[in-house]
């Protein structure tokens, strides 16, 4: 197994291509989305109410190298500013196959 | 207003599937439809409107009539969230008020399709309350003018100075201007709601008799009983956004109620000037009346996502859509009998 950092990512579904591609911009290449994610924050509760996509977030999964999190987090940090979301950084486990 | 008439909207079956809906959410049933469901239905309810609009404006004569009645849509949609902005900015700051004023100058499609079916089961043989199918392409013109307005006010407005005593965060000085237009008008005149509509509105102009007759037993005969099941899942939805009622305060719920009657009396009024029948005036009204929930929401959140959806969308849906549906229509509708009696 290979220490590395998880960052998890809830943005709304139709801002996930801006994460994306600021993950891609520093070099992390690997990312899960899970679609259908529902919560409250400090913008309100976002419900998934199947009359309109427009407040389904989804949640950005990556693992990556520990030198790329800071580039990745100056990069997400405007996106989550101005459209609101959440970023968590933590440690993991990568297992190696 | 014709005691009646209220009743009999109110034991339509459409409108008896929303209250199931809505008892079912308030006893906490576990009753749901699954996730597609709902999007598949409103899919099919835009295309049968659009479908059947297409066809019979088909078989009609565009004049300059009903040019000035898609002039007027427009217009009315294009006007009604600068006032609204206005009233609203007492109450919050910009970009909430710019959302919300963009929410009540669109309109809601399943407000509409609830009206039509209301004409429907009057079965007046009087033609002028036969709807015109064009009224079909003038909620499809209503759809978007007000997310752009909604936009260029939150742009215009926005200032951190004048929003210091607001509770949320105004738009950041560094990003007026900002704003992905592409983007946005992408999604405020190609959404789907939208695309469906009027594609299918020009497929019904497109296609003949012969063409209708093959689709009709899909898009017409289903229509009712798809539309109640719709409305069923409606009234789950907007139950449960009750709950959010507390943070709106009764200021804003206020607006909410009388937005309605208010914007459809100035639909009326147009509607009255322009000389059109009572069924076209009632749609004209219901259009101008009704409150956005699905196209205003997806590009607000893209061009102002510091507006607060908890706030626009709950009165929308919670409060001004129930009172639409079950009060609103035949409250318009008897508005219009008595001025064109």
């Amino acid at each position: 197994m290979k220490p590395i950092k998880r960052m998890e990512i809830v943005i709304g579904t139709v801002h996930a291509d801006r994460v994306i591609e600021a993950l891609r911009s520093v070099g992390v290449t690997g990312y899960t989305v899970i679609n259908g994610v529902s919560g409250s924050g400090d913008r309100g509760t976002r419900r998934i109410d199947g009359v309109s996509g427009a407040f389904e977030n989804c949640m950005v999964i990556s693992a990556c190298d520990e030198s790329l999190v800071d580039p990745a987090v100056k990069k997400i940090k405007p996106i989550l500013k101005r459209f609101g979301g959440l970023c968590l950084v933590s440690d993991a486990q990568w297992i190696m196959h | 207003m014709d005691v009646s008439l209220l009743l009999d909207n109110l034991r339509t079956p459409a409108i008896l599937f929303f209250g199931l809906g809505v008892f079912a959410a308030v006893v906490r049933s576990d009753l749901a439809l699954p996730q597609p469901i709902p999007k598949f239905l409103s899919v099919y309810l835009l295309m049968a409107i659009g479908l059947h609009g297409g066809v019979e404006l088909m078989r009609s004569e565009i004049d300059t009539s009903v040019v000035l009645i898609l002039l007027a849509a427009v217009g009315l949609s294009a006007a009604t969230p600068l006032w609204s902005f206005f009233v609203l900015r007492l109450k919050l700051d910009v970009p909430n008020a710019a959302a919300m004023a963009a929410t009540y100058g669109s309109i809601s499609a399943v407000t509409f399709i609830t009206a039509t079916n209301f004409l429907d089961s009057l079965n007046s043989t009087d033609p002028a309350y036969t709807p015109g199918g064009y009224m079909v392409a003038a909620m499809a013109l209503m759809e978007s003018p007000a997310i752009v307005v909604g936009v260029l006010l939150a742009r215009y407005f926005a200032s951190p100075a004048k929003d210091s005593d607001s509770s949320s965060d105004p738009l950041p000085q560094e990003d007026r201007g900002k704003i992905d237009w592409g983007e946005l008008l992408r999604e405020a005149f190609f959404n789907g709601a939208v695309i469906v509509l009027v594609g299918s509105l020009l497929i019904g102009i497109a296609i003949d008799e012969k063409g209708w007759d093959s689709i009709q037993p899909f898009v017409y005969t289903p229509f009712k009983g798809v539309l109640c099941l719709f409305l069923l899942d409606m009234g789950l939805v907007a139950a449960r956004r009750l709950s959010d009622l507390r943070r709106c305060g009764p200021s804003l719920i206020a607006f909410a109620i009388l937005s309605a009657p208010l914007h459809a009396s100035l639909g009326i009024a147009v509607a009255w000037l322009l000389g059109v029948g009572q069924g076209d005036a009632l749609l004209l009204a219901v259009l101008a009346g009704s409150a956005s929930y699905i196209a205003v929401p997806a590009a607000m959140r893209l061009a102002v996502p510091e507006a607060n959806p908890g706030l626009y969308v709950t009165m929308s849906l919670a409060v001004t859509f129930p009172f639409n549906i079950t009060v609103g229509i035949p409250l318009y509708l008897a508005i219009i009998e008595a001025l064109w009696a």
